[in-house]
Order: structure tokens, then C-alpha cells, then sequence
């Protein structure tokens, strides 16, 4: 059981879907893919790697699929930081759209206060049995700052060649201030 | 299956669900957790992966009387990737990077056929796949080199940050030179 590599914590939950449940569930993520809010509002959660939410109205077989009396709602993610602060701040910053998802599934006590959630969302976790990150000693602002500061040294470096020392003493100091948040 | 729904930038969002064949769950739970983790994870050798899992999912959870009770005929193999690219690609690199593995995991599933034909590997994870209906990247323009290459640069520049500091002009440069090139 490997719910933790590195920094990196992964979390899976399977929901049963109550019925009239998927129709709103294909307008709430309907709405999540082309109104980049509820996208932008993980974004500012700044710890998730990676995280997706599938539909399974038929559990795939060798056949058509299996059928159950309802549907399920998967939730993966790929987060950094502890389980607790990961559902402390998912129930605080997207406590909304988080509503209008799992409240289509059953036994969804709200996100608010947050110890019904958690309880609801331990039970309905499976833990992974293999868990792999290509970069476990990395979070995700860290990934996200090195990205800026590459692109700002790469910067320095195209002007440098045609600069004195002084000017690129200033120049590398002026590097220096635009990155400082991402070192 | 549509895939801009699984693709977020460059990034694919990989959801296979696979039927575990009668009686197997427990074997198959215990060669997943006794898998090497780490740069000894069989999916170390599967390139452009940024992350991924194996969960066996034995049944579904009951929530209580407001709901009839449902039960999975056979158990689920959950098997998610994070990974950069095309699907078709990725999986060729998933059927020769695990080598082995690939068998002596999906072997516990029903209608495996074996990671000896590509063509019929990556039908088989395809017909299992589950379309995304969210999938979220917070860099997915980012490939997996890019980021390792970009964290690196990072550190560069802090080390290079603390050993500069209180140089002059000149002698600043010339190291900044030595060590970044131009």
C-alpha cells in the first residue's frame, strides 16, 4: 500500500452517483471544461499536481460493460503536502463546485465542517497498491517557480554576450530581484 | 472516447478499468504492493510519465441505507497515468517499459492477451479506458524533461546566487559565464 512517494500523496475515491446525479454531473463538468473557473480556482490551490474527476456509468468488461444500479463518480489526485491539509483546503477554497460534484453522490455531508467530510471521503478512498512519481522530491509551486526562473536566466543569458561587466552586473541583479520569490 | 476531454495542454490523463479474474484480487493486491517503489518502479522505465498508479478496487462502497446496495461481479484494477502526448505512443512505451511487469500485473485480469502483440496491448488497455470528464494539470505544457531540467536550473541558480554573492562586476560575469555559458 503506497498512498505516498516523496512529497507526492495520491488520493482515489469512488462515489456512488444518485440518480438524476449524472445529467447535473455532465453540466458541472461541462461547465468546468469551458468556463476555466473552477480550473483556474485549483490552480490557485497551487499544491495539485494532477487531478481528474471520470464518469463510470458501466464498468468496463469483456462485454458492453457492467452495469450497476447506479453510476460512479472517480476522483483521482496527485498532490504535495498531507492528506489533512489537502482536505482542509479543498473544503475551504472550492467548497462550492465541490458541493455541486459530490453532492450527486450519496452520503455527501457538505464540505463545511470539514470533519463529516473527511470521515465521508476515508470511507470512500481506495488506497493505491503502487504509487510513482517521476519527481518525488518536487511540489508543485517549486515546479512551477523553476519553470519562471528558467525562462528568466534564459533571458539574462541572451543579453549578456553584448554587455560589460557592470551592465551585466545590473542586469544580473535585476534577474535576481524578478526571480527571488521562486528560489 | 474523446480525447481533448483526457488532455489538458500536452498532458493526457490515462483512466483504465480492468476486470480482475475470479479469485485473484488478493494475489494481484500483493505483487502491486510488494512492487520496488522509486527509480526501481517498474514505471521508472516507462517514458514521459509524470505519475501514475495501481489501485485494486475490490467493490464498490455501500453509503448506507438511503441507497440499494451494488456489488461488482468481479473486482476493478484501477490503473491512472499522468503522462505527455499522444495516447498511442504512450502505450507502446508502457508495453516495452514494464516489460514483465505488464504481464505479471494485467495477467490477473480477464481477456489480457499479453504484451507480445503491441497492436492487441493497446487495444486491450483502450477498450478498458474511461473517458475523463475533468482532467486537470497544473503545468501541463510541461513535459516530464522540462520540469526535471527546469528544477535543476533552478538549484544551479541558487547555488550560483549564494557563491556570487559580494563579487565584483568582472569577476562576476566571468563565473556567471563559466557556469551558465552565453
Amino acid at each position: 500500500m503506497a498512498n505516498v512517494e516523496g512529497k507526492a500523496t495520491a488520493i482515489t475515491v469512488l462515489t456512488p452517483v444518485r440518480r438524476g446525479g449524472p445529467l447535473l454531473l455532465w453540466l458541472v463538468f461541462w461547465a468546468g471544461r469551458n468556463i476555466t473557473e473552477t480550473l483556474k480556482k485549483l490552480q490557485t490551490l497551487s499544491f495539485i499536481h494532477y487531478a481528474r474527476w471520470a464518469v463510470i456509468e458501466r464498468f468496463p468488461d469483456q462485454g458492453e460493460g457492467e452495469r450497476l444500479q447506479y453510476s460512479y463518480l472517480l476522483f483521482e489526485s496527485n498532490f504535495n503536502g498531507t492528506w489533512d491539509q489537502y482536505i482542509d483546503a479543498f473544503s475551504e477554497v472550492v467548497a462550492f463546485r465541490m458541493k455541486a460534484i459530490w453532492g450527486t453522490s450519496f452520503g455527501f455531508p457538505g464540505p463545511l465542517p470539514v470533519e463529516p467530510f473527511k470521515q465521508y471521503i476515508r470511507r470512500n478512498e481506495f488506497v493505491a497498491n503502487h504509487y510513482w512519481s517521476a519527481y518525488p522530491g518536487a511540489t508543485t509551486t517549486e515546479i512551477v517557480s523553476a519553470g519562471r526562473v528558467e525562462a528568466a536566466l534564459e533571458r539574462l543569458r541572451s543579453r549578456a554576450a553584448t554587455l560589460g561587466p557592470e551592465a551585466f552586473k545590473a542586469e544580473y541583479e535585476s534577474f535576481l530581484t524578478s526571480v527571488q520569490r521562486d528560489l | 472516447m474523446n480525447d481533448a476531454h483526457n488532455t489538458s495542454g500536452q498532458a493526457y490523463g490515462l483512466t483504465v478499468l480492468t476486470p480482475i479474474r475470479d479469485g485473484h484480487e488478493t494475489q494481484l493486491a500483493r505483487d502491486l504492493d510488494l512492487l520496488q517503489g522509486g527509480d526501481d518502479s517498474p514505471l521508472a522505465r516507462v517514458p514521459r510519465t509524470h505519475f501514475a498508479r495501481w489501485v485494486v478496487i475490490g467493490d464498490v462502497v455501500y453509503e448506507g441505507p438511503r441507497q440499494r446496495r451494488d456489488r461488482l461481479s468481479l473486482g476493478r484494477l484501477l490503473f491512472t497515468s499522468n503522462f505527455d502526448g499522444a495516447v498511442a505512443p504512450y502505450l507502446e512505451g508502457l508495453r516495452t517499459g514494464l516489460g514483465e511487469a505488464a504481464d505479471a500485473i494485467w495477467d490477473h485480469c480477464e481477456g489480457y492477451p499479453g504484451r507480445d502483440d503491441p497492436t492487441a496491448f493497446a487495444a486491450y488497455l483502450r477498450r478498458h479506458q474511461i473517458e475523463n470528464a475533468l482532467f486537470f494539470a497544473a503545468y501541463g505544457d510541461r513535459t516530464v524533461e522540462q520540469v526535471k531540467r527546469s528544477l535543476g536550473v533552478r538549484r544551479d541558480v541558487i547555488d550560483f546566487a549564494l557563491s556570487a554573492q559580494g563579487m565584483g562586476a568582472e569577476a562576476l560575469q566571468a563565473a556567471f559565464r563559466e557556469r551558465f555559458g552565453q
